[in-house]
């Protein structure tokens, strides 16, 4: 976010990293549980939607959202593997199921193929920022093996021409 | 067989089969509606327990028994947690019936929270299915303003607040001390047992934790019986009087190598050949099975000599496979190693154990640590017997370990060494032809490999 | 009441007892191996090492049916009827397979390690551990990592979570947390949030093996050449139950002694940490006699004598006493003192305060009150003085010319007057001090005696829960210093060696408030206010299942 944004928000709450919109969105989780706590997952996913990633100074924050200590919060985070700290995800996130059924119909090979082309290990981002290739286990589309999530789309049976050309057209 | 009525997935096919208007159409809600106005919670309850309806999320646990564990007059709030987690490789059943038929799922769920006298229900969904989410976010938009949710449902007094709460990206959520561990915002780490989560669950209240699967059989039970659920599948084995039995349909996934891969109902205790030869209309490009996963990777393999396995509860375990699992079948033909195979699944639980207790969080990653020693082609015939030490004490079936994670890790190795240690033994003395017979320790620090603390990176020699 | 079977051996447990299987088989004289369970601590029963087979006896066919599957036995409740079998082959299998597994990845630094000859890794090993690894995995990286009050040895971890279980429950500060899952899970910090509590200290006696390290302590001293002497903190009115652990005369640790009526099982950082002053060069040292402004070292025989004189040829002679001398000191000094002048006064010294009493969520309590034994002290000195005087009327009495000559018996850790004060009590034509440091007061008085510090003499002090306790001689003092008591052994005609034991008898059939310290005092003390010797009872922090 830019300078001036980032200001006015330290201004209008002290916050640098959780905007008052993402603050007002994880708020609107406290109703359906009996402490803040059980917001913790929900609110990780709202600041990663938002940022990108969920860095430190947003854990930060977050306690103080939620009145829980910060270091509890990194631990449930890390303990997902799926929360970026370093920096925010590419445009596409990219997971290339490799568990047993997609293995056998070509997952890791796929895998591969992408690493190659992305010039990314698996848990990284181009350095344009446009892609985020992933491993993933069993995404649960089995049946059209080998499967490709990007982002909230399911690819079923792909081979490494269509992902390419996928890749290609994606805005 | 394939003539068998499906139940579960009977609006699957239709248009918009995902929206109330066509679920109401098709006679959705009636059974709620009936349900809550003519049934006590307990009568809901007996019906469920007659049925010997059982789990369908992996453990086969009866579901009647499991919501009898409630306190009688537990002042609440009582807790229904539905389980849409679905991360066992192989399985995605679940996640059918909530794209396709969410409307099932949640009569299913709003009749069982209404048995259990819970008031707040959680849907735990895998954050790896956007559409399920969408769908049944709207479905049950819909339910609410329908008034099949919220307060006074159908002006009966039942007063139940559904909210769907995303994972992100970790199979032992779907266990269901990891679930509630996940869900009160803390790291998934499985608790021990007691107290069960009827007692002490969610938020230290009382818990039911029941799979998709098995809340939308709820509804099909109360809509036409535990006699007609009985009607269908397994009764007891008469030596057995532990048995419950198993009955009604089942949604059995098969994937792999065969040419119709997709989720299928059928009876419980159709023969394991069927589900492959003619729902998936056999293997691909005319080859032969060689071995297959019968529930879901945790249940290890079948050989190809043990295909007539019915796929009831007792079956696979009969098989020496884990149990039923949650169906999800897999198969391999003959191109597909046995090694890779073990890679696969050492790879998998070693990824996902949560780390809790010493001989799951160690041997799960020890395990990976052999097999990829034996594909780097430094393998001895005695790691074989090693990695058998391993998965026969890492469980709860032992009573080794916390969940039961660790009994999964082992099955896969343990079968598939047990019924392919020739194809194995082949292996390991092709691809290490001077050292396969070792049996000393290995001493020649030159070639260790140290794991990379990247989880996503393939291990190899650095 | 119940009878528990442990390995074939009976054992009788309480009617409101409640154990775990550890601690059932702990009182048939059984170990079970443990790393994750800490009595203080919630049950994880996460490690699996305590893992046992567990069954029941029919009460009345006495029948015993063992369950088919091994139990941890931290999280098994040891009932009435409850039979435990701890060395059945299927139970040593599992302990040596969990042992084997936490040294798959656990880097061999024992030479190197602090933790070597206390550590429950090489313990375990050596006893239930297999003898040859199988593992072909070689643990290089042994990253240290410094997270605040301690250092962490990251790849020693063992996942048994007690330090972070610790201060979540026991200091409520969770600084530490878990990272990752799986194998790669690790013990950390947020860098803008390191451990940092009053309580950080116990972390280390917590951790089972040597990830955790104490930075003061680090790389010191091999346990194994440590002797542990049972001791009492002197730092504030809390009265820890301590160890201190010396080796040649010179303490290099200071650990908690359990004690369920004080301290449980800690101890604070400044209580940990304090002990420094014991060996510290600016230590008064000897006795020294000032004379026209030159200070002229003097042997105990001649100040012993210059203390009689002194005392005896005053006009109103006053003695001080501080917070931390001891029970029997106390009692001495004033038995001679007031025998020795008809018209001599006993007051009371400065009582060091700092803030407030700090409560912590698990029950401990950090006293504000910086002195061991101010309650001791002072009904030492309500027996013959009533009432003493206090302080400020001593500098009052001493300005006005009432009180001629004082004989302050100090021992404060801390600065503890003011040159205001030092040169108030000057104008008293004799001044006599003993203490530890060097003070304003010191620097005017006329005999200046070195005495000894809490780990260098035999006592007993009162804490603030009137728990009276008793002090062990760890290490000798300075060379050339005397502790109080024994001074005033002499300075009482009594003879031979100081024997503190007979002086406390002698204090509790004397003066009521100390009567329910006759005999021998037990290691957890004995509360004076019940007027009952504590009994071995378990500690408040029962086992929950």
């Amino acid at each position: 976010m830019s300078e001036e944004n980032r200001t006015s928000l330290v201004e209008s709450n002290g916050f640098a990293f959780l905007s008052p919109e993402v603050v007002a969105s994880i708020q609107d989780y406290f109703p359906r549980y009996p402490n803040r706590r059980a917001v913790v997952l929900p609110a990780l996913h709202v600041i990663q939607e938002s940022l990108g990633f969920v860095p430190k100074g947003a854990v930060l924050e977050l306690a103080q959202v939620l009145g829980i200590p910060a270091s509890e919060i990194e631990d449930t985070l890390s303990f997902y593997q799926f929360f970026k700290q370093d920096r925010p995800l590419g445009k596409y996130r990219i997971w290339v199921c490799r568990s047993l059924s997609c293995a056998l119909c070509g997952g890791e090979n796929l895998l591969e193929h992408l690493r190659e082309q992305l010039g990314v290990q698996p848990g990284e981002t181009t350095p344009d920022g446009r892609f985020t290739l992933e491993a993933a286990e069993c995404l649960g589309a089995c049946e059209c093996a080998p499967a490709v999530l990007i982002n909230d789309k399911l690819y079923p049976r792909m081979t490494q021409e269509k992902l390419d050309s996928l890749l290609k057209e994606l805005p | 067989m394939e003539s068998f009525e499906p139940v579960l997935l009977a609006n699957i096919g239709k248009a918009d089969s995902h929206t109330l208007k066509v679920y109401e159409r098709n006679g959705g809600y009636q059974t709620l509606r009936r349900v809550l106005t003519q049934l006590s919670p307990q009568e809901v309850l007996e019906e469920v327990r007659i049925s010997a309806l059982r789990g369908r999320g992996g453990a086969g646990f009866p579901t009647g028994l499991k919501w009898s564990f409630l306190p009688a007059d537990h002042p609440g709030p009582i807790y229904f947690c539905v389980n849409a987690d679905e991360s066992e490789p192989g399985t995605f059943c679940n996640r059918v019936l909530m794209e396709l038929d969410p409307h099932q799922v949640l009569e299913g769920t709003i009749i069982s929270a209404y048995a259990t006298r819970a008031t707040t229900a959680y849907v735990y969904l895998r954050y790896e299915y956007p559409l399920a989410y969408q769908r049944l976010s709207h479905a049950i938009q819909e339910a609410y303003q329908a008034g099949y949710l919220g307060k006074n449902i159908l002006g009966t007094g039942f007063n139940l607040e559904m909210f769907i709460h995303r994972g992100a990206g970790a199979y032992i959520c779907g266990e269901e001390t990891g679930l509630i561990e996940s869900i009160e915002g803390k790291r998934a780490w499985p608790r021990t047992k007691p107290p069960f989560p009827a007692v002490e669950g969610l938020f230290r209240k009382p818990t039911v934790v029941n799979n998709v699967e098995t809340v939308a059989c709820v509804r099909h039970i109360m809509e036409r019986g535990a006699e007609w659920f009985r009607s269908i599948g397994v009764p007891p084995d008469p030596n057995d009087p532990r048995d419950p039995g198993s009955f009604g349909p089942k949604l059995f996934c098969v994937s792999g190598h065969v040419n119709r891969p997709g989720c299928f109902e059928a009876p419980l205790g159709i023969p394991c050949r069927q589900l492959i030869e003619e729902y998936a209309r056999g293997v691909r490009l005319g080859r032969q099975v060689k071995a297959v996963v019968p529930g879901g990777l945790s249940t290890g393999v079948l050989s190809a000599d043990e295909l007539d396995t019915p796929m009831d509860f007792s079956g696979p375990i009969k098989a020496g496979c884990l149990g039923l699992g949650t169906g999800g079948v897999i198969v391999m033909d003959e191109t597909d190693p046995m090694i890779d195979f073990l890679h696969n699944s050492c790879r998998f639980f070693a990824h996902e154990s949560c780390g809790q207790c010493t001989p799951c969080r160690e041997g799960t990653a020890w395990a990976l640590r052999i097999v990829e020693r034996i594909k780097a082609g430094r393998g001895r015939l005695v790691d074989l017997d090693l990695l058998l030490e391993i998965a026969d004490n890492i469980g709860i079936i032992p009573g080794t370990t916390i969940c039961g994670l660790a009994d999964g890790a082992a099955w896969p190795i343990k079968t598939a060494i047990r019924k392919f240690r020739g194809e194995l033994e082949d292996y390991i003395k092709h691809t290490n032809p001077h050292g396969w017979s070792a049996t000393a320790p290995i001493l020649d620090l030159a070639h260790e490999t140290n794991g990379s603390r990247s989880e996503t990176t393939s291990v190899g020699i650095k | 009441m119940g009878i528990v079977i442990v390995d074939g051996k009976e054992v009788e447990i309480g009617p409101h007892e409640r154990l775990n299987g550890i601690q059932a088989a702990a009182r048939a004289g059984v170990e079970i191996p443990h790393y994750c369970w800490h009595p203080g601590l919630s049950v994880v029963a996460s490690c699996r090492m305590c893992l046992v087979e567990v069954g029941t006896r029919d009460p009345k066919t006495g029948q015993i049916v063992m369950l088919p599957k091994l139990v941890p036995a931290c999280n098994t409740p040891a009932k009435d009827g409850t039979v435990l079998a701890t060395n059945s082959e299927k139970v040593a299998r599992a302990r040596a397979m969990v042992e084997e597994d936490l040294l798959l990845r656990h880097p061999i630094d024992c030479p190197i390690c602090d933790k070597a000859g206390e550590c429950r890794l090489q313990d375990y090993h050596f006893k239930y551990g297999q003898a040859e690894r199988r593992a072909e995995i070689r643990p290089f990286t042994s990253r240290k990592r410094d997270i605040g009050d301690v250092i962490l040895f990251v790849d020693r971890c063992v996942m048994c979570t007690r330090c972070v279980r610790f201060v979540r429950e026991i200091t409520g500060t969770s600084e530490l947390m878990v990272v990752n899952r799986g194998s790669h899970e690790e013990i950390d910090v947020l860098p803008e949030l390191p451990l940092n509590n009053k309580l950080s200290g116990n972390v280390v006696d917590l951790c089972p093996v040597g990830a955790l390290a104490d930075k003061d302590f680090l790389y010191k001293q091999r346990v194994w050449y440590l002797r542990r002497k049972p001791s009492v903190c002197a730092l504030c009115a809390t009265g820890c139950s301590i160890w201190i652990e010396e080796n040649q005369d010179r303490i290099h640790r200071i650990k908690p002694r359990e004690n369920p009526f004080v301290n449980q099982w800690w101890i604070c950082n400044e209580g940990r940490y304090g002990y420094p002053f014991v060996h510290h060069p600016r230590r008064l040292r000897g006795v020294w006699q000032r004379q026209n402004e030159r200070l002229l070292q003097v042997n105990w025989p001649t100040a012993i004598g210059r203390i009689a004189d002194m005392a005896q040829n005053a006009r109103r002679p006053a003695l001080c006493l501080s917070p931390f001398l001891t029970n029997e000191e106390a009692y001495l000094a004033c038995r001679w003192f007031k025998n020795a002048h008809s018209a001599s006064i006993v007051s009371l010294g400065p009582i060091p305060y700092q803030g407030e009493d700090e409560h912590f969520p698990g029950g401990f309590v950090i006293s504000a009150e910086k002195c061991p034994n101010r309650l001791g002290v002072e009904s030492v000195a309500h027996w013959f003085e009533q009432p003493p005087l206090p302080f400020e009327e001593l500098l009052t009495q001493v300005a006005s010319g009432q009180i001629d000559t004082v004989i302050v018996l100090g021992g404060y850790i801390k600065p503890w007057i003011t040159p205001e004060q030092a040169a108030t009590l000057r104008g008293a034509s004799h001044l006599i001090v003993a203490d530890l440091f060097p003070s304003p007061l010191s620097d005017k008085a006329d005999l200046i005696l070195g005495t000894t510090a809490y780990a260098e003499h035999e006592g007993s002090y009162v804490n603030r829960r009137h728990r009276l306790q008793w002090l062990t001689r760890a290490v000798r003092p300075p060379m050339g210093n005397r502790s109080l008591g024994s001074v005033f052994w002499e300075l009482n005609g009594m003879n031979g060696l100081y024997q503190p034991k007979s002086i406390l008898a002698e204090l509790a059939s004397s003066i009521p408030y100390f009567s329910a310290a006759a005999g021998e005092v037990p290691e957890h003390g004995v509360d004076l206010r019940v007027n009952q010797l504590a009994t071995q009872e378990t500690s408040s922090k029962q086992f929950t299942a």
